[in-house]
């Protein structure tokens, strides 16, 4: 991996992968990957089991390193600090500190990210995605459907430029998907680069734009209408 | 402020942790142990001969002590190593991974509290257990008993210092696991180098210096003390390294550890392996060594299947069996020759090889369903399959005699090692593929069944590769033939092998997973 990007000219890049490929023991899981993502995107990102997406999300946070590529946050490279500043990442598989409450939780990510007052708003969240009894609670008492919400509400409790979220709305209620859905529109509104790893229709059809991947490449980059989406899986 | 926060948040966990112990639940545990200590350390005391060392090995130690403690500090630092290039030595959290890791805050700051708290356990430890060789030593060898305590615990200090100093190198310069294999085995070489031309270049030598100093005194001083300075070096060099730790292998670790310690907790032992397996990256391989010649209808497909199994193994598995074979034959010469102590030693090392060895059979246990399905006896099934892990087990056997003999062993205890090698590959082989059969949940309610229950195999082993022996050495001291004495002990064994495998058959046979 080189160690520079491309001097980010579009200030409202958010988001930059180039030539971004990933191997696992010769087993291709992503190959030469080209995505840009502006401010204000909502990206629903699609494609069959095993496709690459969350290999793609967890590039883009840092966790996985490229094989080939670069990918950039806020014009740098994924996994640096300033990077980390600006993404948040929600994981598909929630994950918790067993001896922390969901409030301790809130307020230690929140510290961890430079806010110093992170009461209202982690008060907010939590009343909205229903939670705001168990903020006491551990996460060992919390149903899979909570710990969903739990894990949402850790990364929307810090500031961030990019959200990543790997199949957010599973094991979600009807009531808590239309919290998510509003939610997810206030980061955008905010100025935010939403990309969400989805199979749901009702997804796709909100985002502003669709992604499409299998076998590693890039599929399908375009609105997102039934009609093509539709296409794409069948082929 | 977010490093503030970070110590705070660690702070307030450590403090909700220490609240929730039981304190007396806690001095229970330390009085056990004490006790338990005691005990064992007065065995090893008795067992222990106080007679003075002769002249000759004395004058062995000190020309060769620092190279041969310095092959053990080589391999240690190449399993170190290795480990670091799959990420050792730290075990992070999945939550610290999310939450920290990917926070904007240095990860050197965030990781370099749980490496030093890794790094001073095993110190502490190594300190102790080395004091208390010192403690052994000194009256055997001469120098002042406050010198050989010291000096002694400060090489065990060093030791795992070295080793996991070496992985957190290893893992936050990301070493590709072939580098850091070389690297790991050029120590060893140099090691060796020093070991064969009396010499002392390697750095894993001149920490060897440090224990045996109290012997060789004078120049040997600075000697130790460059060795000293290496290991605090490395220590430094791997504690700066620590924040470039990849996540993804720190990911993986922290789910693989996480069932690790669970699996251990219930002493599942066949789990323990087969997560250390995943821990290493141990695959077998997609093209065998070797591959047999397809048979249209072949006369012993168990038997074939087994070899099969084996001809897979990754290299790094053979070379550790093999490896288990060489140090279980150099342990025996050592007790032979009058460490009676070390006698306890093979059975528990050549077990572990012998778990690696069961694994066509345990596969079988792995998948009761499967194993039910097939128009066999579910006992001759398990039997059968005994037969290519004995065979393989005296395969290991036969390098542990032949490794005793290159190590100076003689011609009668070559011959020991020869009656010893079908009937005690026989117990292991058994005591192994008891210990992969073993249902960890049969006694939940009675823990201390499921302890002996886990215990047995292992005790089994350890009388299984040291009472022969130990036997037969002690008729030689005596006037009696060494080989006869071996001969009527290795009949007992036969009789527990031949039981444990009918025993074993007959467990797996009670157990039903498809309903009739």
């Amino acid at each position: 991996m080189t160690n520079k990007v491309q001097p980010q000219t579009d200030s409202n890049l958010i988001l930059a992968a180039r030539g971004l490929g990933r191997r696992y023991d010769g087993f291709m899981a992503l190959g030469s990957f080209n995505l840009e993502l502006r401010a204000g995107e909502l990206v629903a990102l699609v494609g069959p089991n095993g496709a690459g997406k969350t290999t793609f999300l967890t590039l883009a946070a840092g966790l996985l390193e490229p094989s080939s590529g670069t990918i950039a946050i806020a014009g740098e490279l994924a996994g640096t600090i300033p990077a980390r500043r600006a993404l948040s990442y929600l994981p598909d598989t929630p994950v918790f500190y067993e001896d922390l409450s969901l409030g301790e939780h809130l307020a230690y990510v929140a510290a961890l990210h430079g806010v110093a007052d992170e009461g209202a708003r982690a008060d907010q969240l939590l009343e909205r995605l229903g939670l705001g009894e168990w903020e006491d609670s551990l996460p060992s008492e919390f149903s899979h459907g909570m710990r969903q919400k739990a894990s949402i509400a850790l990364a929307l409790v810090r500031p961030f430029s990019a959200l990543l979220a790997d199949e957010p709305f599973d094991g979600l209620d009807p009531p808590s998907r239309d919290v998510l859905f509003e939610l997810l529109a206030e980061a955008r509104q905010g100025g935010a680069a939403v990309v969400v790893s989805t199979h749901r229709p009702d997804v796709i059809g909100a985002a502003s734009r669709c992604v499409g991947i299998r076998d590693g490449r890039l599929a399908y980059d375009g609105p997102p209408e039934a009609e093509a989406i539709g296409e794409f899986f069948e082929r | 402020m977010q490093t503030a926060a970070l110590g705070e948040m660690r702070s307030a966990r450590r403090r909700r942790f220490v609240e929730r112990l039981d304190v007396m639940e806690v001095l229970y545990r330390v009085y056990v142990a004490a006790i338990f200590g005691a005990i064992a350390l007065a065995v090893i005391g008795g067992w222990v001969e106080e007679a003075p060392a002769t002249a000759r090995a004395i004058g062995d130690m000190r020309d060769h002590g620092p190279a041969v403690l310095g092959l053990a500090v080589a391999l240690a630092v190449l399993m170190g190593l290795r480990s670091g290039a799959r990420g050792g030595p730290l075990a992070i959290e999945a939550a610290e991974v999310q939450y920290v890791l990917l926070a904007p805050i240095d990860r050197g700051v965030a990781l370099r509290p749980a490496a030093l708290r890794q790094l001073r356990i095993a110190v502490l430890a190594g300190t102790v257990l080395g004091a208390v060789v010192g403690n052994f030593v000194f009256r055997r060898l001469p120098g002042s008993p406050v010198e050989w305590i010291a000096c002694l615990a400060l090489f065990g200090a060093l030791l795992p210092l070295c080793v996991l100093s070496a992985a957190l190198l290893a893992s936050g310069r990301r070493l590709e696991p072939i580098v850091a294999t070389t690297i790991g085995a050029g120590l060893l070489a140099w090691t060796l180098a020093d070991l064969l031309f009396g010499s002392t270049t390697s750095p894993a030598t001149l920490v060897g210096e440090v224990a045996t100093l109290p012997l060789r005194g004078g120049g040997a001083v600075a000697l130790a003390g460059l060795g000293l300075a290496i290991a605090l070096v490395l220590a430094w060099s791997g504690l700066r390294a620590v924040g470039h730790v990849a996540l993804e292998a720190a990911r993986r670790r922290a789910a693989l550890t996480a069932e690790l310690r669970f699996s251990a907790s219930v002493q599942d032992l066949r789990t323990v392996v087969l997560l250390r397996r995943q821990l290493a990256s141990e695959r077998p391989r997609r093209r065998p060594w070797i591959r047999l010649r397809t048979a249209v209808s072949p006369r012993h497909p168990v038997w074939r299947r087994g070899w099969q199994s084996f001809l897979r193994w990754p290299l790094a598995r053979l070379t550790r069996v093999a490896a288990i074979g060489v140090a279980a034959g150099a342990v025996t010469a050592a007790a032979w020759n009058g460490i009676s102590l070390l006698f306890v030693l093979p059975g528990a090392l050549l077990m572990v090889a012998a778990l690696d060895l069961v694994e066509p059979l345990a596969q079988e246990v792995d998948h009761p369903t499967r194993r039910e399905l097939l128009p066999v006896p579910v006992a001759s099934l398990i039997q059968r399959h005994l037969v290519p892990s004995f065979a393989a087990m005296a395969s290991v056997l036969l390098i542990g005699t032949l490794t005793a003999l290159a190590f100076g062993a003689s011609a009668t205890a070559a011959g020991v090692g020869a009656v010893m090698l079908f009937p005690t590959a026989l117990v292991l082989a058994c005591c192994a593929a008891f210990s992969a059969t073993n249902d960890p949940y049969a006694y939940v309610l009675t823990p201390q069944l499921g302890y002996a229950q886990s215990a047995a195999p292992i005790v089994i082993a350890v009388a299984a590769a040291g009472i022969p022996a130990l036997v037969a050495r002690e008729a030689m001291r005596h006037g009696g033939s060494a080989i006869s004495a071996a001969a009527g002990t290795e009949v007992v064994m036969l009789a527990v092998g031949i039981a444990m495998a009918w025993w074993i058959g007959k467990r797996l046979a009670g157990e039903v997973a498809v309903a009739s």
